[in-house]
């Protein structure tokens, strides 16, 4: 078990570490979370058309775009020069490569958040100060079951030797009830003013459960050198 | 000579008493329906140097991915160190290196970062020293703070060598390491190679060149359309009459 | 053995043809008119059917997906296959069924409602499952990629019902049926449930010709490499 978060920790660091060399990821993806939320705020029109409460909609369309490209890249990563193959000859389990990569993504995604979050609640007028903790609650366990169903996607689609909007169509229609369940959660939090409710995080909770199990187990099935 | 016996010394991360055993029954391997190897049986004693020799397209790669468990047969058993492979493979794959036609390594990480992060992978001991002490043997010291993407050819094909070595495996497989190499890293690595054999270690080396093959190996298996023609021992075979195998119809 | 077959295969379409104009004349002429919306809640008496069999189908889809991960034999993937195009055709009745239903009860084509969104987002989640089929051209991957797929589709299933029940309905109500309407609805389950099982067999069979087709070309081709070999790259 200990050994087996090491060896996450050490996957993790090597990502992060050639990004933050390289810098490709996180500058494009941060940059592309900023101009959806330009394009859909000047599109949308000022706050009074479409009230301050369209933020954590136009905040999870930038998020999906933005994540789906991350995932892309850091799956990218090992298919250079074979990497990955070597990944499979050494005896660690398969299902560590997936949390190491999960584990990356959710770091860049939550970068991406920081960065891009700000934009939107400034261009959109939403006042966070009555639950921000709700908040980044809510969009954090929605995030995290949009990773684990993105990197188990991004193993499955890079292998096919066809990117491009092919990982984007597999994961979108998937996670959708995430995104209903997180933009209905806060639309009670924030227009009606209600308490977060245990129940309703649980049914994100569980959603993130089902996901995070379902994409380990099948990970496993899908990596390919 | 000493040198590179030095860095087989490290002790290996399993210590088994049956190291580099290899027993092939029957193996088929098919891709989309499409057979690549059919009926492949040999056996390896431990120790023993064979080539794997073969046209393009006869199988040797796959047979190659095949033993270092990267993909299963399609029917067929295979036993490695003397057991056959189970659910647990990870003991298996910690005592296997594979030399491949890709590097396998990360472009945007230094040598020395790559091999220390395989290292540590396979719980090595002393990463850092081993890593250092596999890139003198190999005359990448110098180099050893660069990024992998600004080496040649050759030197990465060093890297990639030692990154099969970091562990101390029991069986070695190589899959055409000289290719796109210059004459001195060729020597470099049949230098290795030798040394590794001498220790005691398993080396099976799929090659295109025959007479250097036969002069390396001390068994050949030659395979010719995913089928062995032949499995002898090197000093019994003919470098023309191994091509002409290769190529019958 | 064939003869037997075509008979078979006759008689079935024949019955479900049969069954499916004794359907329409039971909904139109043995069904009274519901009290609130009229005539045009008969079309709830194929919408409910569709939806079940598509639900069905969706399941047939997923126990091919996790059939073939387990054993790997290519029937199921052919199943899988199958059955996923059958759904998506269910499936899209049940959203044409839904809408003309919407419109002429509460006068809008669409509306965000659990029901409606619930439908859409399956008829979503399978009609990528057959674009991800087609995007892939190596069978071996092509029968990993949609099983993986398909599999975390259906447990989506229940998660998008759940999330899309959270969403405001602005139409409730659930429509309590008098015993006529409950034997018509029980009724016309025969029709559609024979067309369900009818296509995806057919399909079935068609996936599973092409496949034989496709590897006779491969064998061909392997035993004409004789001078391939040398030499050449593969």
């Amino acid at each position: 078990m200990i050994r087996s978060l090491q060896q996450i920790g050490l996957l993790t660091a090597k990502d992060l570490r050639i990004e933050a060399r390289t810098r490709q990821t996180l500058g494009l993806v941060v940059v592309l979370g900023i101009l959806i939320v330009t394009v859909l705020g000047l599109g949308l029109g000022s706050q009074h058309q479409t009230g301050s409460f369209g933020a954590p909609a136009v905040l999870w369309v930038a998020y999906l775009f933005a994540g789906v490209l991350c995932f892309e890249k850091t799956m990218g990563l090992e298919r250079q020069d074979g990497a990955l193959a070597g990944l499979l000859l050494s005896p660690i389990d398969r299902g560590v490569i997936f949390a190491g990569k999960l584990l990356s993504n959710l770091v860049l995604m939550l970068v991406v958040a920081a960065a891009v979050t700000p934009v939107g609640v400034l261009f959109f007028g939403f006042d966070l100060s009555p639950a921000p903790g709700g908040f980044a609650m809510v969009m954090g366990l929605g995030m995290l079951g949009f990773a684990a169903v993105g990197t188990l996607f991004s193993a499955l689609v890079s292998s096919t030797r066809l990117q491009g909007g092919l990982l984007a169509m597999v994961v979108f229609p998937v996670i959708l009830p995430l995104v209903i369940v997180s933009t209905q959660l806060l639309e009670k939090m924030f227009r009606e003013g209600r308490p977060l409710e245990a129940s309703s995080l649980a049914m994100l909770v569980a959603f993130d459960a089902i996901f995070l199990v379902a994409s380990w187990l099948l990970f496993e099935l899908i990596l390919e050198p | 000579m000493s040198a590179i016996l030095a860095l087989i010394d490290q002790p290996s991360s399993t210590a088994a008493p049956t190291a580099g055993h290899v027993e092939a029954q029957g193996l088929c391997k098919s891709i989309d329906e499409r057979p690549v190897l059919h009926e492949i049986t040999f056996g390896i004693a431990p120790g023993r140097y064979v080539a794997l020799l073969g046209a393009n397209g006869a199988g040797k790669s796959t047979l190659l991915k095949i033993l270092s468990t990267l993909t299963g047969p399609t029917s067929g058993q295979l036993k490695l160190f003397g057991q056959p492979l189970t659910r647990d493979l990870a003991s298996v794959r910690a005592r296997i290196g594979l030399i491949g036609h890709q590097s396998m390594l990360y472009h945007d990480l230094s040598a020395l970062e790559n091999l220390e992060f395989f290292g540590r992978l396979y719980g090595v001991k002393n990463v850092a020293q081993r890593a250092m002490h596999l890139l003198e043997t190999l005359g990448l010291a110098h180099r050893a703070h660069d990024c992998v993407k600004t080496f040649s050819r050759g030197m990465t094909q060093r890297v990639a060598i030692a990154r099969a070595l970091m562990h101390n495996p029991d069986l070695l497989l190589a899959d055409e390491p000289f290719a796109g190499l210059d004459a001195p890293s060729v020597a470099a690595v049949e230098e290795v190679l030798a040394a590794l054999h001498g220790a005691g270690k398993t080396i099976i080396l799929a090659n295109h060149d025959i007479g250097q093959s036969l002069r390396l190996a001390e068994q050949a298996i030659v395979l010719r359309r995913g089928r062995k023609v032949i499995a002898a021992p090197t000093r019994a075979l003919d470098a023309a009459d191994v091509l002409g195998e290769m190529q019958a119809l | 053995m064939s003869m037997l077959r075509t008979t078979f295969r006759s008689a079935y379409w024949a019955i479900a043809g049969l069954s499916f104009g004794a359907t329409v004349y039971a909904v139109f002429n043995c069904t009274p008119d519901e009290a609130t919306m009229g005539t045009i809640q008969k079309i709830f008496y194929f919408h409910l059917p569709l939806a079940i069999c598509t639900f069905l189908s969706c399941t047939v889809a997923f126990v091919g997906n996790i059939a073939y991960l387990w054993q790997r034999r290519t029937k199921w993937d052919d199943l899988s296959a199958a059955a996923a195009n059958v759904a998506v055709l269910l499936c899209t009745g049940v959203l044409i069924t839904g809408m003309i239903w919407g419109r002429c009860a509460w006068g809008q084509w669409w509306t965000w409602s659990p029901r409606l969104t619930f439908s859409f987002l399956l008829w979503l989640l399978y009609v990528v499952y057959l674009m991800v089929r087609t995007s892939v051209t190596s069978p071996q991957r092509r029968a990993i990629v949609s099983a993986v797929y398909g599999i975390v589709a259906f447990l989506d299933v229940p998660l998008v019902y759940l999330s899309a029940s959270l969403l405001p309905d602005i139409h409730p109500g659930h429509v309590q049926l008098a015993p006529a309407m409950q034997l018509t609805l029980a009724f016309c389950f025969i029709p559609v449930t024979m067309l369900a099982a009818g296509l995806i067999a057919v399909r079935f069979n068609l996936n599973r010709r092409e496949r034989l087709v496709s590897d006779a070309q491969q064998s061909e081709y392997a035993a004409a490499l004789p001078f391939a070999a040398v030499g050449g790259a593969v």
